[in-house]
């Protein structure tokens, strides 16, 4: 398989994670592959052991270890985490999506909109904002599978557009939720977007968690997933093995606008508003935590189990340099150095393995 | 065979373990933060939990609280920078409830999105300070801001009476569409000029509050209004940008410039006063000196605040920038 040949030159026929070994190392050379292998997962492992030492205290108790703060962190990197799950497959065929943090604003005003606006209820409301998120993914899949224009422009025009679109549509203004029965005001069931299961285990991290569990599952057990990994590998040779390139393609795409969408509902839900502006930059954190996860931005490399490892440990930085008070500006330098570090650490693994 | 990777299992575990119950917001615990014990002599963290440092007059705000807060034996500020996202302020402030700080001072990006986490502070018993920009609802201690409308008003008087006492053609370059403080400023404008009705505003056009695009949109403006006798820009940037077309197209000395914010800074609209490129700016007052004011009665002092301070601008002119410069606290 072509992507087994770019992981590493290894010699198994392993499936997408590349070639299976025991876990065990059994020579200096599969300790070094075990490494790389399980890298944004050590990753994580090392961030989060970094973020218990270096927790402020509170009455003996470490702040970062308490229930209410791991819920924080999880529940403020679930938006950037569930598209990240989308770009993931977009990356892994070879695209980049750089449209979806506008399309997060996009989503995020017709949520508000038509629940605030024009009335609808929690269902149609989600239904009508998916099917726009992965309309919108489809039309980007097509013109970059179909016409063949480059995903970096055809996703470079997408994020204007869907910007204009959600800037129009809310009047240029943030549209508030408030809610109760009457006209104007959303239906409370809502507001459950902003609760917690037990208190402790807010809902956007349910549904992150959930996405990324069925993710994985699918990165590694369909047939799809072996189309998108071929495709991103060779995408000549895929299409000479009989692979629907063009129809993964538009999936993939597709798939990125649909989350980027139960982002933006979520987004809507945890503001309380739908604003037009919302979502500068998500593209880049969401990128971010695909490479932290050891995805190549070449294609065909890479896991979810990675990606969801990297949006999690970006949340923990995040989290643990502002409960330490690290000024604004050191937490973007440290941020960005640990981007090329993991990147660095991606090519250093083609290198040595 | 293909095995799960362990944060799926984990996360399938920990769902099969979470029971359904799913609560409110409003059903958060009470009491998890007690009330910090006010009183002299003690040490107090103050949370400042900024919506966007890119912006110099949110810059000059926190060195603003900052230096007035070394000015307060016990005080300590940390000031979380939300780079204009809502999403990022909120995690902010549930960081700084988390840690428990004994006050917090917030100029929230914008109100709706801020409101919930803001209140959930409040019922915390963390005393909250609300600048410039308010939340929904009551569930803050004090609000400090400055009037726009009343900005615009007294720019239009000097307008009316000392700029074009005989009347006049003024091109307006608008702030960012949508914000409150554009839509203020401009509507006190015309309540100022009212009194003059031969002044006319001849265009209006929006430069997104950035000295570049001021700049560009009074290109076209100087062009299509030849005859025009005076800029009123919403900001001092983007009145910096039309002095610059005015100056390229040769006209800079036919025409007055005049901007609001007045940041005591090297590239703000003072020193442009000071050095003739604006006729006059405005004060848009900060806050922050007032906010550790307001921090030092809740916490060292014991007493009651004022729910709402309104905050005074002041006009700058050649006569006085030098001066107010220096007592707006800017370094030269």
């Amino acid at each position: 398989m072509t992507e087994t040949a770019k992981a590493g030159g290894g010699t198994g026929t392993g499936g997408p994670e590349g070639p299976r070994r025991s876990l065990l190392p059994t020579d200096r050379r599969s300790l070094t592959q075990t490494l790389f292998r399980f890298q944004s997962l050590f990753g994580l492992v090392v961030v989060f052991v970094v973020a218990v030492l270096a927790s402020p205290q509170r009455n003996g108790e470490l702040i970062f270890l308490s229930l209410s703060n791991l819920g924080n962190v999880v529940r403020a990197v679930s938006e950037i985490g569930i598209i990240a799950i989308g770009m993931t497959f977009v990356i892994l065929v070879g695209g980049i999506d750089l449209s979806v943090g506008a399309v997060l604003g996009l989503s995020a005003v017709g949520t508000a909109i038509l629940m605030v606006d024009s009335g609808w209820g929690v269902l149609p409301t989600v239904v009508v904002v998916l099917l726009i998120g992965a309309a919108f993914g489809a039309l980007q899949g097509v013109a970059t599978a179909v016409i063949g224009i480059q995903a970096f422009i055809v996703t470079l025009a997408g994020l204007q557009v869907a910007r204009g679109l959600a800037r129009i549509w809310s009047g240029g203004v943030g549209v508030p939720i408030a809610y109760g029965d009457g006209p104007q005001q959303a239906p409370p069931s809502f507001e459950i977007l902003r609760g917690s299961i037990n208190g402790v285990l807010p809902v956007p991290a349910v549904i992150f968690l959930v996405l990324g569990a069925v993710a994985v599952i699918v990165l590694r057990t369909t047939a799809f997933s072996r189309h998108v990994y071929a495709i991103g590998g060779n995408e000549k040779a895929a299409r000479l093995a009989g692979v629907p390139v063009t129809r993964v393609k538009i999936a993939v795409f597709t798939i990125a606008g649909l989350l980027t969408a139960v982002a933006g509902i979520i987004h809507a839900g945890q503001l309380s508003q739908g604003s037009p502006n919302d979502g500068i930059g998500y593209e880049l954190n969401a990128i971010a935590a695909v490479v932290i996860g050891g995805t190549s931005l070449a294609g065909g490399v890479g896991t979810m189990s990675g990606t969801l490892a990297g949006a999690l440990l970006l949340g923990i930085l995040t989290n643990i340099l502002g409960l330490n008070n690290i000024d604004a500006n050191i937490q973007l330098l440290i941020t960005g150095l640990v981007i090329v570090a993991a990147a660095g650490l991606q090519k250093l693994r083609r290198t040595v393995t | 065979m293909h095995r799960l990777s362990r944060p799926a299992l984990l996360a399938v575990t920990a769902l099969a373990l979470a029971a359904c119950s799913v609560e409110q917001p409003e059903s958060a615990p009470p009491g998890d933060a007690a009330a910090a014990e006010c009183g002299p002599g003690r040490d107090h963290l103050i949370g400042m939990s900024q919506a966007n440092n890119a912006e110099p007059y949110r810059e000059v705000m926190n060195t603003d609280v900052e230096t007035a807060a070394e000015a307060v034996d016990g005080f300590e500020v940390n000031v979380a920078d939300a780079a204009q996202d809502n999403s990022k302020q909120v995690a902010d402030v549930e960081n700084f409830i988390t840690q428990q700080v004994d006050l917090l001072i917030i100029s929230p990006n914008e109100a709706a999105p801020l409101t919930a986490v803001v209140a959930k502070a409040f019922d915390s018993g963390i005393p909250v300070i609300v600048l410039d920009r308010k939340v929904e609802g009551d569930k803050y201690t004090a609000f400090i801001g400055a009037d726009n409308t009343e900005i615009g008003r007294q720019v239009g008087q000097y307008y009316a009476q000392t700029l074009l006492p005989q009347g006049g053609k003024v091109l307006e370059i608008a702030g960012l569409p949508g914000s409150t403080p554009a839509a203020e400023r401009a509507a006190g404008f015309r309540e100022g000029i009212a009194s003059n009705p031969a002044i006319e505003i001849v265009a209006t056009q929006t430069g997104e509050w950035l000295r570049d695009k001021g700049q560009a949109v009074a290109d076209a403006l100087l062009k299509a209004h030849p005859d025009a006798n005076a800029v009123y820009s919403h900001n001092d940037p983007m009145a910096e940008g039309a002095y610059l077309a005015a100056d390229a197209a040769g006209r800079a000395g036919d025409l007055t410039f005049t901007g609001i914010d007045a940041l005591p800074i090297p590239s703000g609209g003072i020193k442009a006063v000071e050095q003739g490129r604006l006729k006059a700016t405005y004060v848009y007052p900060t806050g922050g000196r007032e906010a550790i004011d307001l921090a030092k009665k809740i916490l060292v002092d014991c007493t009651d605040v004022p729910r709402t301070t309104t905050l005074e601008t002041e006009q700058v002119t050649a006569d006085n920038a030098a001066q107010v410069y220096t007592q707006l606290g800017g370094q030269s």
